[in-house]
């Protein structure tokens, strides 16, 4: 149930949506819904992502020029929207992902700190 | 982030933004697959889930959340939010536009027509008194000129322009050429001195004859200027001798004319006044000349002046190169760098004085010209003179045009803010934006605007090709071509642009900033609207003031032309063919062209439908005309006396022919011959003048010979006998009185060169047309016929700047008229509207009908008196600069005044009675519960 997964997922942080987006299309060219499945696999779909949210978001990469779009068909045959990566995606991606690293191993080692270490 | 990836991203930017834009419709519908793609695909997982298709729909629906919201947050990733929100605001704007269509089609109208007719007339004007010789650095050239007092001056034959100053001085720009030679000899102080004349010639290019204009330059002309022809090379020092092969540089326009453009043209030889000479080069495309900056005047070629013996000969053969007396040359010096006007200018007088001792005899009494600096870049710059005037006459009033339409647009935004300050207010009272109302205020204004420059633009870019149509012969060959002026027409815009702005804003920001409760409340609205209607009424007055300013002008111009018209030149205008036949002097020596001219006399007069036919030396109404010496029988010479009569040299059918009627005596007959008794026909003018109270008719008189420095013009010494006494004719134009003048017959001089003419028809003129072009080339394949047309073509195109005038002021005092009607019928009409509550009261308490309309018509009276008043005061002043175009009347005209003041009252209260009468009709009852 939809309802009872929502309570053991953890809402997305403020402003790593796009950098979700850019890893998730980095693995291969996908659908807006395709987006969405493989951040949630990825999450080991511990992650919820906002569905509305996702198509400004790709809409926002793409006039950046960090992905680009192509027509395609969808498993069921439909008209579907498919998204990779460009270069300069490709070069926000790892900068993004680096600064994450840094600033992940930044606050963790405040947090990690103790009264003894201080 | 690197300047190049910081580049790249925004291009890439942009090209999105505008793939975004201009393909809107194909983004929508993408966007609507795409979301309709992910519906799809998770209302199927869902199934595949276990769910009913219903249930799935509904559950895939609730996850993906409103699509509306969706869509509009994905435009807004793409930067289309404010791009949406401005055409949302654009097309809000047309359709408060297309509301009011009598308002939106008077402003926008009343725009375009002052925008297209200020860039058409400014460009005309930039054009003909701004532009400069195309040759490097126009700025640096001087021009030389002198004056001296008229009476003493020791120059006596000038050949070129000839101005009278105020203080009895003269002016002139030609030299001898002695005194050039001397000039350039002495010269220090300017760059090198280039001489220059221009003149009309006989040119025979392969089979066909036409005339063309000369300009003989000095051999550093091309050298001096800088220019450098685009073909071929130009006149050097070899080319400059009597000894030299005579060779021409023609004009870009010339060689794409006659040669099609065609390289093989340098070598080939053309006949100028009948003799060969070579084509070395072609003139760049541009090029007008050292005279003239406008194209029509560039000359069709160029030639050394060492060539004037040769190819235009003086009378009696003797060359103007040598001879002292005739003063013809224009020159031409750059100053140097640092150089200072005042230095050159009294090294040079100095110069002159001493060339003029050296070259001239001096008599008792005479002075020697002063020399003056004058600035060259424009080259002798003559259409000052002619075209200064009228063109910043018209400047003004189709500037006022212009201030009265933005004064239009000014009025109607205040009159549709104050309409709208209840809805601005709900608008802010409802979480409307300051800036979205002021924005959305603005575009208004602007899309008025922008329809009106749209309109100007085309209007302008027509109008510039109608003008020189509306102001040029319509028999002459080439006609002025305007130039597009962007630049006028931007600043026009801007101008425009920044009065939509201006009075679009501060209606806004008087809206925006109304306290919302205070706006919602009636009773606060008077106050406000007072305030309002202050700004309103000075609007309409200054709208009264300029259409009374455009309106007496339009009607001193109809006044003025219908003057004109109604001149009686003396003759019979009607079914007289003119046409100029030159004769190249070289060709036809003294006495070969009086047989010449007798010849197509003859020959002429037997075309059929020809009734009869006179040549004569001036045609009259051409703006041309030939005086000289006149001594009456009895009479001592005096060289200090003025004695120089206007006269003409006429075949023997002239007076016929023109229908000029002779009162006294007899007309010219075929007794008057080369050998007979030299003969004169006076007209009652010269009685008047020089035989007051005498019988003219017997008397003698001589003419010419009797020069002060004995150069004699070609008129017999021998004395002349008056046989007859015509009546008086205009001569040179229509504006002038008729001058005394006296008529000798061709026959009886030595020498006559070429003459036009006079040619009274039966049949339509091009009837004759093919015959007469047969007959002369049958007696002369070589003499063309040069400025054909009819003695009424004529005066119509002497009075086509009057006409134009005519055209464009009562134009604009129309326009002025429909502006300022409208202003006021907008201001009554809301002022009625506004004091509805009032009137009702007034009515309820027993004041009649009639007086409420007397009380709107008196407001609104009060208004347009006052800015007639001011009107008429500012048009008195303009006035007295329009003296010199105005014939006939005074520039205070009582009857235009007086019309002008009857026209705009009536206008004024016309356009306030419909509000009156609403007024004057109101119910009471619904006056009084009406807000």
């Amino acid at each position: 149930m939809a309802q009872g997964k929502q309570e053991k997922q953890i809402d997305l942080l403020q402003g790593t949506l796009d950098l979700l987006i850019l890893k998730a299309v980095s693995l291969g060219p996908l659908h807006g819904y395709g987006v969405l499945l493989r951040i949630q696999q990825l999450s080991g779909e511990e992650l919820v992502i906002q569905q509305g949210s996702l198509y400004p978001a790709l809409y926002r990469l793409e006039h950046q020029g960090a992905i680009a779009s192509e027509w395609g068909e969808s498993e069921n045959n439909r008209r579907a929207k498919y998204y990779k990566l460009t270069r300069a995606g490709r070069e926000r991606l790892a900068g993004e992902t680096q600064k994450w690293n840094r600033m992940a191993g930044i606050i963790g080692s405040i947090l990690r700190a103790s009264p003894e270490g201080v | 982030m690197s300047l190049r990836s910081f580049a790249g991203r925004n291009l890439h930017q942009l090209h999105s933004w505008f793939g975004a834009i201009f393909r809107r419709d194909e983004l929508e519908e993408r966007m609507d697959t795409e979301l309709a793609c992910h519906l799809e695909i998770l209302t199927s997982d869902l199934i595949q889930s276990g769910l009913t298709p219903e249930e799935a729909a509904r559950r895939a629906r609730i996850a993906l959340g409103p699509m509306l919201n969706h869509k509009e947050e994905m435009r807004a990733s793409l930067g289309l939010l404010a791009w949406d929100q401005l055409w949302g605001d654009v097309r809000y704007a047309l359709r408060v536009l297309r509301k009011n269509p009598g308002f939106t089609a008077i402003a926008a109208t009343s725009l375009a027509l002052a925008i297209g007719a200020n860039t058409t007339i400014f460009s005309v004007a930039r054009q003909v008194l701004y532009q400069r010789l195309a040759v490097p650095s126009p700025s640096s050239l001087r021009l030389l000129a002198w004056t001296g007092t008229s009476e003493h001056v020791a120059v006596h034959h000038v050949h070129g322009d000839y101005n009278l100053l105020p203080g009895g001085l003269v002016t002139s720009t030609v030299f001898s050429y002695p005194v050039y030679q001397q000039l350039r000899a002495q010269n220090r102080v300017l760059g090198d001195l280039i001489a220059f004349r221009e003149t009309g010639m006989n040119a025979i290019i392969g089979e066909h004859a036409e005339r063309v204009l000369a300009e003989m330059v000095s051999a550093n002309y091309y050298r001096e200027l800088g220019v450098q022809p685009e073909l071929g090379r130009s006149i050097g020092a070899t080319d400059d001798t009597v000894a030299s092969r005579p060779v021409a540089v023609i004009s870009d326009a010339f060689w794409d004319r006659e040669f099609g453009r065609s390289l093989a043209i340098l070598g080939q030889s053309i006949k100028l006044n009948n003799t060969p000479v070579i084509i070395v080069g072609v003139n760049p495309r541009g090029f007008t000349g050292a005279k003239s900056t406008i194209p029509t005047e560039t000359p069709d070629v160029t030639v050394p002046l060492a060539l004037q013996p040769v190819l235009s000969p003086s009378n009696d053969g003797s060359s103007w190169l040598t001879d002292p007396a005739p003063w013809w040359v224009n020159i031409l010096g750059r100053l140097r760098n640092g150089g200072n006007d005042a230095t050159a200018q009294a090294a040079l007088a100095a110069q002159l004085n001493a060339a003029v001792r050296a070259t001239m005899p001096l008599r008792k009494g005479e002075v020697i010209p002063r020399l003056v600096i004058r600035d060259g870049s424009r080259g002798l710059f003559e259409q000052e003179q002619i075209f200064a005037k009228p063109l910043s006459v018209l400047s003004l009033l189709v500037g006022m045009v212009l201030l009265l339409a933005c004064a239009n647009i000014a009025n109607l935004m205040l009159a549709r803010a104050a309409q709208r300050e209840h809805e601005m207010s709900v608008r802010i009272a409802l979480g409307a934006g300051r800036r979205r109302i002021l924005r959305q205020m603005l575009l208004e204004s602007l899309v008025l605007a922008f329809i009106g420059g749209s309109i100007g633009l085309a209007i302008g870019y027509f109008g510039r090709l109608a003008f020189p149509e509306l102001t040029e012969a319509a028999w002459q060959r080439s006609k002025l071509p305007v130039q597009f002026d962007w630049p006028v027409f931007a600043f026009t815009v801007l101008i425009t642009l920044f009065t939509g702005i201006v009075f679009g804003i501060a209606p806004a920001l008087a809206a925006v900033r109304v306290e919302v409760n205070e706006g919602l409340k009636e009773g606060a609205r008077t106050v406000s609207h007072r305030r309002k209607g202050m700004g309103g009424r000075a609007l309409v007055g200054l709208q009264i003031v300029l259409s009374t300013v455009l309106v007496v002008g339009g009607g001193l111009f109809i006044r003025t032309l219908a003057r004109l018209d109604e001149i009686n030149p003396g003759f019979n205008t009607h079914d007289l063919l003119i046409t100029q036949l030159a004769l190249p002097q070289s060709r036809y020596p003294a006495g070969t062209d009086i047989a010449l001219h007798r010849r197509l006399e003859q020959a002429i007069a037997a075309i059929p439908g020809v009734k009869s036919v006179a040549p004569a030396m001036e045609s009259y109404l051409s703006d041309d005309l030939s005086d000289t010496d006149f001594l009456a029988q009895g009479e001592p010479y005096d060289p200090s006396n003025n004695d120089i009569e206007p006269y003409n040299v006429v075949g023997v059918n002239f007076f016929q022919t023109l229908g000029i009627p002779i009162i006294a005596g007899r007309s010219f007959g075929p007794e008057d011959t080369a050998t007979s008794p030299r003969v004169a026909i006076i007209n009652q003018r010269l009685v008047k003048t020089r035989f007051p109270g005498q019988n003219a008719l017997g008397k003698t008189f001589t003419i010419g010979g009797h020069n002060r420095d004995g150069h004699e013009s070609t008129l017999t010494k021998d004395a002349i006998q008056i046989v007859g006494i015509c009546d008086d004719t205009l001569y040179s134009n229509l504006r002038e009185q008729p001058p005394p003048q006296f008529f000798v017959p061709y026959v009886q001089q030595a020498q006559i060169g070429g003459m036009t003419y006079e040619i009274r028809i039966r049949v339509k003129p091009e009837a004759v047309l093919p015959s007469l072009r047969r007959t002369v080339q049958v007696i002369n394949p070589d003499i063309p016929l040069i400025n054909l047309r009819t003695q009424d073509e004529q005066i119509e195109a002497d009075l086509q700047q009057e006409r134009l005038f005519v055209t464009l002021t009562s134009g604009f005092g129309l326009l002025a008229l429909i502006l300022a009607s409208v202003g006021i019928y907008g201001l009554m009409a809301y002022s009625v509207a506004q004091r509805t509550n009032e009137f009702g009261i007034r009515l309820a308490l027993g004041a009649a009908p009639r007086r409420l309309m007397t009380i709107v018509l008196r407001e609104s009276a009060w208004i347009s008196v006052a800015g007639i008043a001011v009107g008429l005061a500012t048009a008195f002043l303009l006035a007295r600069f329009l003296k010199s175009t105005l014939y006939g009347i005074a520039p205070y005209d009582p009857l235009t005044l007086l019309s002008a003041t009857t026209l705009l009252l009536g206008v004024a209260l016309g356009a306030s009675w419909i509000p009156a009468l609403r007024a004057a009709k109101m119910d009471p009852m619904q006056a009084l519960r009406s807000e």
